[in-house]
C-alpha cells in the first residue's frame, strides 16, 4: 500500500474525524434551524440584497438539508464510519475468538482484602464447591491450572462484542436508503372532485408531469366533526381504476395511508370545489326520472322527447330568488335558454302570471316535460399526496437493527468474570474478578452475588 | 376533587421535597432525606393517579385517548418520568444527593405547565393526525429519554460541586461526604445518557414511523426533528469522545449539561421557531 493511501486511511479511520464531523454537523443542523429553509430556493432569495443572496447561494444556506455542504459532510461520515469498521472487524473478530487464558493482566491487582474469601478448607476440597457454585448460577465454566493458583472463567454474551457493528451498519444503510428515496422516489399531491378522476401527477419541487397507468377516483369525500367544532375524520373513498375496471376500492384516512401499484397514498388536505353540483328531476305525464346531478358545463339529453340540455350555470341566489341553475335546451331544432328555480311553487305563487310573462322562468315551457331544481350541494374536493420511496424499507431495517445494536451494546454486554483459587500461607484465598467491555454497574453487581453464593457454600 | 386539584398538590409536594433534599444536603441529617424521599414518592403516587383519573376523564367525555397529546399533558408526563427514574436511581444507589438537582425540574415542568399562558389545561378530543398507537408509543419514548437525560444532568451538577469542594484534598469531609463518590456519579452520568439516548433512539424512529403513516414522509426536516436529531447527536458525540479520549468526570458533566440543554430546546425552545411540530399552535 502507498503511503499516501495509508494516510488516507488512518484519516478516515480515526474517531476524531468522527467526532469533528458530528460537530460540525450539529452546527449545519443548528444554523438550519434558525434559517428559513425552503426547497424553492428563489423564495428566499428574492427577499434578501444582492450581496446576501450570492452568499445565500453560495452556502446553499436556504436549503442547507440539500446543499453540497451537507451532502459533503454526510459522505465523509460515511466513508469514516465505512473504513473505521472494516479496520476493526479483525480486532473485534480475534477478541471474540481470544481464550479466557491467561486472564487479562492486572485483572487480580488492587483488590481489597475484605474483598477476598479466605477459607480453612483445603485448596483441592474447596474446587469442586467452587466449580459447583459457578455451574449453579452460570452453567459451564472453564478451568486452567497455573503456577500460581486454579483459575476458572466463565463467559456470557460474547456476540455483544458486535453491537457497535450493528448499530454503524444499521446508520450506513439508513443513509442508503433515504438517498435511494430521493434519487428514485418522488412526491406529488393532487386534488381531486368528488365523482372525479385523475390519471396524471405533478412532481413536487418540479415541474414534471407525470402520466399514472392507473387512474383514481373519489368517490365520496367525508368530513366529521367534533361538538366543538374540531375535525374528528377526513375521509376519502378512493377507486383505482385500470382499464377502465376498479381493480382495488378503499377508505383513505389521516394515518391510514393507502397502497396501489408501487404508489402509497396520504389524506392531506380538502376543500369545497369552485363547482357548485345542481340535483334536478324532470318528469313528463307517467313518471319522474332519477336525480341527476349536473355541474356548469355538462350536457344532458332526454331522448324520448329529443330534448338536449346543456347547463350554462349554476347559480347559489339569482335575483333574491335563490338557487337556479340556467339551462340551454335544444329541442326541435331551436335553442331556448330556461332558468330552473329550486323555490319556483313559491316564486310563481307570488308573482301572479309570472310564466305567461316571462317564459324563460317557466320549468314546464317543453311540455309535456317539467324541470325541476331539488337542491344544490357543494362539492368536495379531497387533497392527495403521492408518494413513492423505495428508500423505505432500508430506512426502516437500518433503524431496527441500529436500536438492535444499542439494546446490544447497552443492555446486554459482554461479560467474563474470573475466580481464582490458590493457597495464601495456612489458608485458601478465592478471589473474584471481570471485565466488561462497558463500564457498568452490572458487573459490580454480578462479582459481589457470585461472592455471596460462594461465601454461603465455603464457610471460613 | 379533580385531577387538577391533585396535579397542583403534587406540584406543591414536588416543591417541598426539593427543599427538603436542600436542607439534606445542607444539614447534615438522614431525617430530612428520608422525609424528602418519603414525599417524593407520595408525590409520584397521586400524580399517577390523576394522570389515570384524567385517561379516565377523557373517556366520560366521550373522546377517550392517553392523556399525551397537548404541551399541559406532555408536561406533566414529563415531570412523572424524572421523579419514576429519579426515585429507581436513589433507590439502587442507596443516596439521596442527586435529588436535590433532579426533584426541582419536575416542579418546573409541572408548575410550567400551570401557569405559563397558552397552554390549556382542557381535555380536548384528538384532531385525525394525532389518531395514530405511533403517537403515544412515541411520546412516552422520548420522555422517558428526556427523563433520563434529566437525571444525568442532575449527577453532573453534583459532580461539579463535588469536585469543586474536594478539590485536590481528595477527602470527603461535610457536604461532600454526603454526595455521592466522584467515581459513581460518573457512573451513572454515563448510565443515565445511555439510557436516555437508547430511549430517544427510539423516540425519533417511532416518531418518524408516525409521521411515515400520517404526511408519508418519515422525515421532513421540521425544527423540531431536526433540535431531535441535533440532541441526538449531542450524547452520540459524548459516547465517542469516551471512547477515543478516554473523556470521563468533568468533560462527562458538562456534555450531561450541553445535552440537557439542547433537551430543553428540543422539546420548548423549538416552539418558538417557525415549523408544524409546535405545541403552541393549534
Ligand atoms: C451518527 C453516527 C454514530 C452513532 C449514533 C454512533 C453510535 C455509537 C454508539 C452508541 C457506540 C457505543 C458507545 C459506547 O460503547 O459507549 C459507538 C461506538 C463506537 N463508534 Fe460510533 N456512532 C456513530 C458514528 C461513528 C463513526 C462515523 C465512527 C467512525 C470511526 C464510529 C466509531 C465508533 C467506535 C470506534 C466505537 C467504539 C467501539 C467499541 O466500543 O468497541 N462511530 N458508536
Amino acid at each position: 500500500m502507498s503511503k499516501k493511501t495509508n494516510l488516507l486511511l488512518q484519516f478516515f479511520s480515526s474517531v476524531k474525524l468522527t467526532i469533528v464531523l458530528l460537530i460540525l454537523i450539529v452546527l449545519v443542523f443548528i444554523l438550519a434551524s434558525f434559517l428559513p429553509q425552503h426547497r424553492e430556493t428563489a423564495e428566499v432569495v428574492k427577499q434578501l440584497s444582492p450581496n446576501a443572496a450570492k452568499l445565500f447561494l453560495f452556502f446553499g444556506l436556504a436549503d442547507l438539508y440539500h446543499s453540497p455542504l451537507f451532502y459533503l459532510l454526510m459522505v465523509l461520515l460515511s466513508f469514516n464510519l465505512i473504513i473505521c469498521s472494516l479496520q476493526r472487524l479483525p480486532v473485534s473478530l480475534k477478541q471474540y475468538r481470544a481464550s479466557c487464558f491467561p486472564e487479562p493482566s492486572g485483572l487480580f491487582e488492587n483488590i481489597p482484602d475484605n474483598r477476598v474469601i479466605f477459607t480453612d478448607k483445603e485448596k483441592a476440597q474447596a474446587s469442586p464447591i467452587l466449580e459447583a457454585c459457578l455451574r449453579e448460577k452460570y452453567g459451564n465454566s472453564k478451568k486452567s491450572e497455573t503456577e500460581r493458583g486454579l483459575l476458572f472463567c466463565v463467559e456470557r454474551r460474547r456476540f455483544s462484542i458486535f453491537g457497535v457493528y450493528a448499530v454503524h451498519l444499521g446508520i450506513l444503510i439508513m443513509i442508503a436508503g433515504a438517498v435511494a428515496g430521493s434519487l428514485f422516489g418522488f412526491e406529488a399531491d393532487v386534488n381531486i372532485t368528488e365523482g372525479e378522476s385523475i390519471d396524471t401527477v405533478r412532481i413536487a419541487h418540479g415541474k414534471e408531469i407525470r402520466k399514472l397507468d392507473f387512474s383514481v377516483r373519489c368517490d365520496k369525500f367525508t368530513v366529521e366533526l367534533y361538538d366543538n367544532g374540531a375535525p374528528k375524520t377526513y375521509r376519502s373513498d378512493l377507486s383505482f381504476i385500470r382499464n377502465n375496471q376498479v381493480e382495488s376500492k378503499g377508505a383513505l384516512l389521516v394515518n391510514h395511508p393507502l397502497t396501489f401499484a408501487d404508489l402509497r397514498f396520504y389524506q392531506m388536505s380538502y376543500g369545497v370545489s369552485p363547482e357548485t353540483k345542481a340535483i334536478m328531476t324532470y318528469s313528463d305525464d307517467r313518471q319522474k326520472s332519477a336525480e341527476i346531478a349536473l355541474t356548469q358545463g355538462d350536457f344532458f339529453a332526454i331522448p324520448q322527447y329529443n330534448i338536449h340540455a346543456h347547463v350554462l350555470r349554476v347559480e347559489e341566489n339569482v335575483m333574491q330568488m335563490g338557487p337556479a341553475v340556467k339551462l340551454q335546451i335544444s329541442a326541435s331544432g331551436k335553442d331556448f335558454p330556461l332558468w330552473i328555480f329550486q323555490q319556483i311553487d313559491e316564486i310563481a305563487a307570488a308573482n301572479p302570471g309570472l310564466f305567461s310573462q316571462v317564459p324563460v322562468f317557466n320549468p314546464g315551457l317543453f311540455k309535456p316535460v317539467v324541470f325541476s331544481l331539488k337542491r344544490l350541494e357543494r362539492q368536495y374536493f379531497t387533497g392527495l399526496h403521492i408518494v413513492r420511496d423505495p428508500g423505505v424499507p432500508f430506512v426502516a431495517a437500518g433503524g431496527a437493527l441500529m436500536v438492535a445494536g444499542l439494546l446490544i451494546i447497552f443492555l446486554l454486554p459482554h461479560r467474563r468474570i474470573w475466580v481464582k483459587i490458590q493457597e495464601s500461607g495456612t489458608k485458601t484465598a478465592i478471589i473474584v474478578a471481570g471485565r466488561s467491555n462497558r463500564h457498568s454497574a452490572g458487573l459490580e453487581k454480578q462479582i459481589a452475588g457470585l461472592r455471596d453464593l460462594i461465601r454461603r457454600k465455603i464457610p471460613s | 376533587m379533580s385531577h387538577e386539584t391533585i396535579f397542583s398538590w403534587v406540584t406543591f409536594i414536588y416543591f417541598a421535597s426539593f427543599v427538603l433534599y436542600l436542607f439534606q444536603v445542607v444539614l447534615d441529617k438522614n431525617f430530612w432525606g428520608r422525609t424528602a424521599s418519603l414525599f417524593a414518592r407520595v408525590g409520584l403516587a397521586a400524580h399517577t393517579l390523576a394522570i389515570f383519573w384524567r385517561w379516565k376523564a377523557s373517556y366520560d367525555l366521550g373522546i377517550g385517548h392517553v392523556p399525551l397529546t397537548n404541551l399541559y399533558e406532555s408536561l406533566i408526563f414529563f415531570a412523572w418520568t424524572i421523579i419514576l427514574i429519579y426515585l429507581i436511581l436513589e433507590w439502587r444507589i442507596k443516596s439521596r444527593s442527586a435529588g436535590v438537582c433532579v426533584v426541582p425540574v419536575a416542579f418546573l415542568a409541572m408548575a410550567y405547565a400551570s401557569i405559563a399562558p397558552g397552554i390549556s389545561d382542557k381535555i380536548e378530543p384528538l384532531i385525525p393526525a394525532l389518531q395514530s398507537n405511533w403517537l403515544t408509543s412515541h411520546v412516552v419514548t422520548c420522555f422517558m429519554g428526556y427523563a433520563a437525560f434529566t437525571v444525568a444532568f442532575g449527577c453532573g451538577i453534583i459532580y461539579l460541586v463535588q469536585d469543586a469542594i474536594m478539590g485536590k484534598t481528595e477527602k470527603k469531609t461535610g457536604i461532600s461526604g454526603r454526595l455521592p463518590s466522584l467515581t459513581l456519579l460518573d457512573a451513572l452520568i454515563y448510565q443515565c445518557a445511555t439510557l436516555g439516548f437508547i430511549f430517544l433512539t427510539i423516540g425519533i424512529m417511532t416518531g418518524s414511523i408516525w409521521a411515515h403513516y400520517a404526511w408519508g414522509s418519515y422525515w421532513s426536516w421540521d425544527p423540531k426533528e431536526t433540535w431531535s436529531l441535533i440532541t441526538w447527536l449531542i450524547y452520540a458525540i459524548m459516547l465517542h469522545s469516551q471512547y477515543v479520549r478516554g473523556w470521563h468526570g468533568k468533560r462527562m458533566a458538562l456534555f450531561a449539561f450541553i445535552g440537557f440543554a439542547s433537551v430543553l430546546f428540543t422539546y420548548l425552545g423549538v416552539n418558538y421557531l417557525p415549523g408544524l411540530h409546535s405545541y403552541l399552535k393549534s
